[in-house]
């Protein structure tokens, strides 16, 4: 599994994610949605996989003496590790952020605890509907990103909802305030929970569709 | 010793199907995987490395069932279809420095000695390479990592004639050591003639001949007459029949020779028994 991660981050990643790894940064914006930055993360997936067609990855892949299903979890390894590493780069300038914009933020929900939870949970969404579609053909990928992008889309307004619409729910998730923070927690340990259980149904989808594929 | 035995594979599509495909080959010769285009030469070489799944059929490696022992068996081989046609954009230590990662007994020292026998340049990019030198390289990361068994997939379309011939040359001084050997489809019937010990005919996903080179060639004669002469006995032992406004001419069994009398008999080459045999 080491080579193949190897194998990963050197042929496969594309070199847009690094650069879409620092868009943390635009937690830094004044009045933006945050969860744009981590669309671009989507964005740079869907790239490593279109460059991996045209560069003929999968059959340079399965070629190497290894199991077909590895390939498929080295791949979606390397898609967690890019995933995690960008919540990483960005709560530090979710903080930043905050404190530079004490007015907070107009356009969607605070940076705060339960926003780093939420950003799990779209990880997840994009990732079960992308990923596994994708196996299924290995061929075709805009209507794989194009459904992903869809779910990521339709989850990214249920979330911004919950702060546009004046309630319980709003004053609980809408601040920076440190006490209620602390008590938005469990959303995060539960978007966590949630990326990392749909990340296995995910990666066992998508190696049982690739078993399939004939190359 | 047998390194590669193909038992009774099948693949089925909607229009086409591999039909019980079954050849061997021993250590230290060179076999022509030879058809028509469409015929199931690259169908049956992927469904022997399983990247295609075969409905039935056994592939075994040096005496190991690939299904059973994929990993061993992918070590001791070097499968290429064409030339090395992936990440074309990164340099060959880039793509080298990954691959070998992959082979236990990956030998550096060998693969060196490869580059400079092969005037390969590691820093160059795939796509920089003309179509013999991606063969050459890919032959070169086989070689490298010990494979015994070469399975090429039309190594030879796209070269000229001096690219072709150095390539069927390398093959040769390949097979020497007497441990290598080299299944290679191909449609171009003068590479087999150059360099193949055995042939195996495939068409329309049936093997209709596995046999050495020379019994092959010898198995059809190449007839010819005036087409008055076509009478329904000598038409029916006929395979592929040409007519011209100068006669016809057309293959025969070399067993059915005997039964004509009358016409002009002349030796076959590959390439006219694969013409007439693909006319039928």
């Amino acid at each position: 599994m080491k080579n193949l991660l190897y194998k990963e981050f050197k042929l496969a990643t594309h070199p847009t994610t690094y650069l879409f790894l620092s868009f943390g940064l635009m937690l830094l914006i004044p009045n933006y949605p945050g969860y744009v930055g981590f669309f671009y993360i989507c964005l740079s997936i869907f790239f490593v996989f279109l460059t991996g067609r045209e560069n003929r990855d999968i059959f340079f892949t399965v070629s190497l003496p290894i199991k077909k299903t590895d390939a498929v979890k080295a791949r979606c390894m390397m898609i967690a590790i890019i995933e995690l590493v960008q919540i990483l780069i960005a709560i530090p300038f979710a903080f930043i952020g905050n404190s530079i914009n004490p007015a907070g933020n107009l356009a969607g929900i605070e940076t705060n605890v339960a926003f780093f939870g939420f950003v799990f949970m779209m990880f997840s969404i994009y990732n079960i509907v992308f990923i596994p579609l994708f196996y299924k053909t290995t061929y075709k990928i805009g209507i794989p990103f194009l459904y992903g992008g869809i779910a990521f889309g339709l989850f990214y307004v249920l979330v911004e909802m919950l702060v546009w619409i004046p309630s319980s729910i709003q004053t609980f998730l809408d601040t920076t305030n440190p006490a209620i923070m602390l008590q938005q927690i469990p959303i995060l340990i539960i978007g966590i929970i949630i990326w990392f259980a749909v990340w296995i149904i995910t990666y066992k989808k998508a190696a049982s569709n690739f078993e399939k594929v004939d190359i | 010793m047998e390194i590669l035995s193909v038992e009774n594979l099948c693949k089925n599509y909607e229009k086409f199907a591999l039909k019980n495909v079954s050849f061997s080959l021993d250590q230290g010769f060179i076999m022509g995987f030879i058809g028509r285009n469409g015929a199931g030469k690259t169908t049956t070489l992927k469904s022997m490395m399983r990247l295609v799944h075969p409905n039935s059929g056994t592939v075994t490696i040096l005496g190991k069932n690939f299904a059973e022992d994929e990993f061993y068996c992918k070590q001791k081989i070097g499968f290429v279809l064409g030339g090395v046609d992936y990440y074309p954009k990164k340099k060959l230590k880039t793509i080298t420095n990954v691959t070998k990662r992959f082979f236990p007994e990956w030998d550096d020292e060998k693969y060196q000695s490869l580059l400079n026998r092969f005037d390969l340049d590691s820093e160059k990019r795939i796509d920089e390479l003309s179509a013999g030198m991606r063969v050459k390289y890919s032959l070169a990361l086989a070689l490298s990592h010990n494979a015994e068994l070469l399975i090429l997939d039309e190594p030879t379309s796209g070269l000229d004639p001096v690219s072709r011939d150095d390539l069927l040359c390398l093959f040769q001084d390949l097979i020497e050591d007497g441990e290598h050997s080299i299944l290679f489809s191909t449609h171009i019937t003068s590479d087999l003639e150059k360099c193949a010990d055995f042939i195996t005919y495939i068409k329309n996903g049936e093997i209709i001949a596995c046999t050495d080179k020379d019994t092959f060639i010898e198995t059809y004669r190449l007839v010819q007459g005036p087409v008055e002469e076509l009478n329904p006995n000598l038409s029916s032992k006929l395979i592929g029949v040409r007519k011209h406004k100068f006669g016809f001419e057309a293959l025969i069994k070399t067993i059915d020779l005997p039964m004509v009398a009358g016409i002009e008999v002349s030796a076959a080459n590959l390439e006219a028994i694969m013409v007439h045999i693909e006319r039928e």
